[in-house]
């Protein structure tokens, strides 16, 4: 299933909340861009992740919680916490 | 010299003289019952690549029209027909797409010389010339020259030809025309493409796409059964390795997207046979254990009698696993080189390892990419000692999902081209170890700038330097 923008947005607020444990409406969209990621896993893989090496366009989703920004990267295919407390994670 | 010694020259000068002219009557009965001409694919192909073919001024084949002749416009076919008749010649062939010229054929067996001069001084004649023999055997007729296919889309193949196109340098490509006069491949040649699985119903690639042997049991897996790996493997979970990305599809054309058949690209390899292997899923990415089964699996299959000489790995990761790095170093036992992609965070994999790329393997070739201007791509991981040799990388145009075509980027990109024309060597070369192929991939290469101090090998690979 392909994921849109919005719907990436989405799922990385929610998914925010729940690491954060408070209300979804409590996640604040800081900034959403287009980017181009190195692989993919969007250059946010897990450990003993393996990624094709191909160049990726997708967004890069800035947001903002708890008076930190925290980063997620999605493209058609996924949503990624980005070095959430050190780690990723797929959505 | 003795009077009987004269004798036994005259002799022999005498039979000399009569095999001569036996020869020479022989050949032009011989012409005269010639049957119509026929003209195979293979030829024409070569026939398509003459306006770039320095011709060597070698001995005529038998059988070939001696002469090649432009009429003055306005000139009738009626009237060509009756000054060839008139000369006791004929014309063998109108030649297309070229108008006006015929190619005429003589039944009196005169040298091309004096024929070339005779229709030159003919007022309804523009030019005349010898009929050239073109001969691609390189020890008579200098280096190899280009082959070029006629699939539409080649033209967008700058990794294969670079013309100049999109602004791109001419000439930084990896010769792959020029490799094409001595081998276009071998469907003899099996390449492992350890991958998202590969579309083997893509037009352009079903062809040349591996299935199993109908006498050759299907693969047994202590975790996942017995599976009927009639298209190859999928590690994920032993069903079909049906492509559900691109990404291996894009890698698998790049290798071996069929040649000459008038449908989108040329792979590196007109023919080859792609063995699909799934390990990553639809988002790319997938786990060391599974390509680990996977590679398992290509070394259970050589041993089983499947001729897999090559994995292309154009994936990884920063994390180094022990387990993957043995199963590697399994595969070089079993004669099997291992491609990978350098990876693509602009990085030194001298100091920040990428693998498998990084893996001490004597099997493994490490792959950087290069853009169209022969630059080393922005994104390229480089390394001195640990990045072997560069590719054409950015802007790819190969196959993708549902029989389209896409241009991508990446070192994933520039790996299958360094397994491309590592199939090509052992179609030239099927015996090869491991060890040679990889010797010989590292020595042909173009040297580039900008890769001073950056691969191992400082150049760009040239297929047809690979089969020198």
């Amino acid at each position: 299933m392909t994921i849109s923008k919005e719907n990436a947005v989405e799922n990385a607020r929610k998914d925010l909340a729940k690491r954060l444990k408070i209300d979804a409406g409590d996640v604040k969209e800081k900034a959403v861009e287009d980017a181009d990621f190195p692989d993919m896993a969007l250059g946010a893989s897990e450990d003993d992740e393996m990624s094709g090496q191909m160049m990726t366009r997708g967004w890069r989703i800035k947001l903002e919680a708890q008076g930190q920004t925290f980063e997620y990267r999605a493209d058609k295919n996924q949503v990624r916490a980005y070095k959430f407390k050190g780690k990723n994670y797929r959505v | 010299m003795n009077r009987n010694n004269i004798f036994i020259h005259l002799a022999l000068a005498f039979v000399l003289v009569l095999v001569a002219a036996f020869a020479g009557q022989l050949n032009k009965w011989r012409k005269q019952w010639r049957p119509a001409r026929f003209v195979p694919i293979e030829d024409k192909k070569k026939v398509a690549s003459v306006e770039e073919i320095s011709l060597s001024e070698t001995t005529r084949s038998f059988g070939a029209p001696e002469i090649l002749v432009k009429f003055k416009s306005g000139v009738s076919q009626d009237a060509i027909d009756r000054l060839t008749a008139e000369r006791n010649d004929r014309v063998e062939d109108r030649i297309e797409n070229a108008d006006g010229w015929e190619a005429i054929d003589d039944f009196d067996n005169a040298d091309a010389a004096t024929l070339v001069k005779e229709y030159q001084q003919l007022p309804e004649v523009e030019f005349a010339e010898p009929n050239y023999e073109i001969n691609l055997d390189e020890a008579e007729a200098g280096p190899l020259e280009p082959i070029l296919p006629h699939d539409p889309q080649f033209n967008d193949q700058w990794a294969l030809a670079n013309s100049g196109q999109r602004g791109g340098k001419k000439g930084a490509d990896i010769s792959a025309t020029r490799a094409w006069a001595r081998t276009t491949g071998s469907e003899e040649v099996v390449v492992a493409v350890l991958d998202t699985g590969v579309d083997y119903n893509h037009e352009d690639l079903t062809e040349n796409m591996w299935r199993r042997p109908e006498k050759m049991e299907p693969y047994h897996d202590n975790e996942l059964g017995t599976i009927d790996d009639e298209f190859g493997f999928n590690a994920i979970d032993g069903s079909d390795p049906m492509d559900d990305n691109g990404h291996g599809t894009h890698c698998a054309g790049i290798i071996g997207a069929e040649g000459e058949n008038e449908i989108g690209i040329a792979g590196v390899n007109w023919k080859v046979q792609i063995m699909p292997l799934k390990f990553m899923n639809a988002s790319g990415s997938g786990s060391t254990k599974d390509a680990i089964e996977a590679i398992n699996y290509v070394i259970d299959r050589k041993k089983a009698g499947v001729n897999v000489r090559i994995i292309s790995a154009s994936w990884g990761s920063t994390q180094k696993s022990r387990a993957l790095g043995d199963v590697i170093r399994k595969a070089y036992e079993n004669d099997i080189l291992f491609v990978a992609a350098a990876g693509n965070s602009s990085v030194n994999n001298d100091r920040m390892p990428h693998y498998p790329s990084s893996y001490d393997s004597p099997n493994v070739v490490s792959v950087a990419a290069l853009d169209r201007h022969d630059a080393l791509a922005s994104f390229s991981n480089w390394g001195a000692k640990s990045v072997a040799i560069a590719a054409p990388g950015v802007e790819i145009l190969s196959t993708w999902l549902g029989n389209e075509y896409e241009e991508k980027s990446g070192t994933s990109m520039a790996t299958p081209v360094v397994s491309g024309v590592a199939a090509l060597i052992l179609a030239e070369h099927p015996e090869m170890s491991v060890d040679d192929l990889k010797k010989k991939l590292l020595a042909s290469t173009d040297p580039i700038a900008a890769l001073k101090g950056k691969t191992i090998t400082a150049g760009r690979i040239n297929a047809a330097k690979a089969l020198e």
